[in-house]
């Protein structure tokens, strides 16, 4: 069984690239959300078990956002991504409760993935 | 306005001539030489008073110095011309009214008006009740009964034209002269707070008045207290007394002449003050001018042609206060082109002689300052456009960084999923399909990485986000040059010091991977007092030149935009250490 992904992005094009290649790999996306709000929304509502996370969204940060669904009864696995790479931030990305963090350059499905199974 | 002055003036001396002229054949008081010394007094006073009114018309002072003889003369018509019931009547009428003329007019003095709301309200209580009493004296009192035989005053006397047959009335100007006392008392102590609150130069204008008004109300006082009933028959009786209220009624045009007198001193402290100006350092003229008016409160406002505005020593906008406020402006130089103007106490108008020859001496001084006050009133404009320019160049900055991210950056990066979803989608490779497809990739990842190089160069990202410590630690961790951080500032400091410090470092650091062929770079930034400061040493091969290069000259406009400093220390063979200094406004 496939899991199933949320994926939350303020660029519409990133998140439609970004499911079709998490879909091709076999993983199950059940929604997209453009801001920290809606994710909140669609995590509650539709319980996903991985949520690919922008670090800068517009209402929030993805650090945040991580913090807040790390103690949600649903508790999903958080990928963090960004157009900027991992030195760009300071130790908020250390201490970030996330499972890890891609930056998008590099994001592939088998580096989702690997994050991923390596989890579970 | 002439005409009327010119026509009171006239009625005045009439009126001192005829009662003169009166007193030697039908007067019961007072006998004829001490009438003719009195009457001349008078007109002497009302001659000061006509003159004051035409030179201040718009003081009130004038108009109060004519009345106030001109009621003395009016008062004593009734013994003058005792027999006549028209002079009895206008005596009698009129007979009250010299105490709150005197009382306004010391008060008042020299503006013309009653600054203190006592002051008002004690003026206001002795008019009313002198109209009252003179009104209540010609309805009411019948001199006639009054004369006992000794009293002079009473013999012979009409009774007023509108006297109401049958009532007497006889204790009336015993019972005004007891209701004067009090107003008399207050009438010294408000003098005394004049005084007190006066500026000294003001007080040198206000004391021959202040002193001769207190008299007037001390004797009146004083008599009160020695017969405790009606003073003015007292005075008739006793020489003393008289020669004391004719001197007091003489002190105050001879105050006045007095003040005039203290005028012409005027040269003389003006001479001081050319002296003193000679000695008087750039930006000094205003306390000189202040030492020589007696007016600490003065203001200086230099008048800046181009700008057409009043600015302060300092270069400040400056505003005039409004006409009519507690502060007066007079304007030094001509009207159409002024060289500055004093805000000053209102009272140094009456010594307008010397405020205008102290403003024509210092008009060289003057003009000195005022160039001065240019020069910094355009060098503090100066300094603000560079700052704004500064923050302009920031904001324009990182809006473009912001532009590249969320525009060209965003696409590549969609482009690379597309790209990987082609590759997914071909499967085995076609007709070399998958090595191109590696190729786009190698391509498209040096296009991201000259983006992010060019947005971090155009203004970094971190610096905006996460503040100037964590932008100077990315930037340390990627010089080539290895570099240690002493120290850094533990708040977020204001966006143009932000910003000034991490391209003054970002700079630096470039500057020493280039030339300096350090080994080692040493960086230390501390927060104190309101301004950053930042040290950067390297032990390079040193010898660096702020001419040389633009980048360091840009850095030192940007520093110097936000009123910082800048170092440069570079002794050849012995490293470089650079020293900036930048305000956190």
């Amino acid at each position: 069984m496939a899991a199933t992904v949320l994926v939350v992005d303020d660029h519409p094009s990133f998140r439609a690239f970004a499911r079709r290649l998490l879909e091709a790999a076999g993983f199950a996306v059940v929604d997209e959300a453009s801001d920290g709000a809606s994710a909140l929304d669609a995590v509650r509502a539709l319980r996903p078990e991985v949520v690919l996370l922008d670090v800068l969204l517009p209402d929030t940060t993805g650090f945040e956002l991580a913090e807040t669904l790390s103690i949600d009864p649903a508790r999903p696995m958080v990928v963090l991504t960004s157009s900027r790479s991992a030195d760009d931030f300071d130790s908020s990305l250390a201490r970030s409760s996330a499972l890890g963090f891609i930056a998008k350059r590099d994001l592939t499905a088998a580096a989702f993935a690997a994050l991923v199974d390596g989890a579970s | 306005m002439r005409l009327t002055r010119l026509l009171v003036w006239l009625a005045g001396g009439g009126l001192a001539a005829t009662m003169i002229v009166g007193a030697q054949h039908n007067g019961i008081w007072p006998p004829p030489e001490k009438a003719a010394i009195s009457y001349a007094a008078a007109f002497v006073a009302i001659t000061v008073g006509v003159i004051v009114w035409q030179l201040r018309p718009e003081s009130r002072t004038g108009l109060l110095l004519t009345a106030w003889p001109f009621v003395a003369l009016l008062e004593d018509l009734r013994t003058v011309f005792a027999g006549s019931a028209i002079a009895v009547t206008i005596g009698y009428a009129t007979t009250w009214m010299g105490a709150p003329v005197l009382g306004h007019l010391a008060l008042s003095y020299p503006t013309g008006r009653l600054r203190y709301r006592l002051d008002r309200a004690a003026v206001g209580v002795a008019y009313a009740l002198a109209a009252a009493f003179g009104l209540a004296t010609i309805l009411l009192f019948d001199p006639r009964p009054q004369w006992d035989g000794t009293i002079t005053e009473f013999q012979h006397h009409a009774a007023p034209i509108t006297h109401i047959p049958g009532s007497e009335a006889a204790g009336l100007p015993d019972a005004f002269d007891r209701s004067l006392l009090p107003l008399a008392v207050l009438f010294i102590a408000l003098l005394a707070r004049k005084l007190v609150r006066s500026t000294p130069g003001g007080r040198r204008v206000v004391l021959p008045l202040a002193i001769a008004g207190g008299f007037a109300a001390v004797q009146f006082i004083v008599q009160f207290a020695l017969v405790g009933g009606p003073v003015n028959s007292y005075s008739n009786r006793h020489p003393v007394w008289f020669w004391v209220v004719n001197g007091a009624s003489l002190a105050i045009p001879l105050s006045l002449a007095a003040g005039l007198v203290w005028g012409r001193r005027a040269r003389a402290v003006v001479a001081d003050l050319v002296v003193e100006l000679e000695r008087t350092p750039p930006g000094s003229v205003r306390d000189a001018l202040a030492h020589t008016l007696g007016d600490p409160t003065l203001e200086l406002a230099l008048w800046l042609p181009k700008q057409g505005s009043y600015v302060d020593a300092h270069g400040r906008p400056l505003t005039l206060p409004a006409h009519g406020s507690e502060r007066a402006v007079t304007t030094l130089g001509p009207a159409e082109a002024p060289i500055a103007a004093l805000i000053h106490d209102p009272v140094l108008l009456e010594r307008r002689a010397l405020l205008t020859a102290a403003g024509a001496a210092a008009r060289l001084a003057l003009e000195n300052e005022r160039l001065q006050a240019e020069l910094r009133a355009q060098l503090a404009e100066l300094r603000a456009s560079r700052a704004r320019i500064v923050s302009a160049g920031d904001e324009e900055r990182r809006r473009l960084e912001r532009d590249l991210h969320d525009g060209a950056q965003q696409r590549l990066l969609s482009l690379g999923l597309a790209l990987q979803l082609v590759r997914a989608k071909l499967g085995p490779d076609v007709d070399g399909a998958a090595d191109l497809l590696t190729e786009a990739d190698v391509e498209l990842r040096a296009a991201l990485d000259e983006l992010r190089e060019l947005a971090r160069g155009i203004h970094p990202a971190i610096l905006t986000e996460q503040g100037l410590a964590a932008a100077l630690k990315s930037l340390a961790e990627r010089s080539p040059v290895p570099v240690t951080i002493a120290s850094l500032p533990d708040q977020r400091l204001s966006a143009p010091a932000e910003a000034a410090a991490y391209f003054l470092v970002s700079e630096t650091l470039a500057n020493v991977a280039k030339y300096a062929q350090a080994t080692h770079v040493r960086i230390n930034l501390t927060h104190v007092d309101g301004r950053v400061l930042v040290d950067i040493d390297d032990d390079g091969v040193g010898g660096a030149d702020p001419a040389r290069g633009s980048g360091l000259r840009g850095l030192a406009d940007r520093v110097h935009a936000l009123d910082g400093r800048l170092a440069l220390e570079s002794p050849p063979g012995n490293g470089t250490h650079l020293h900036a200094e930048i305000p956190c406004v």
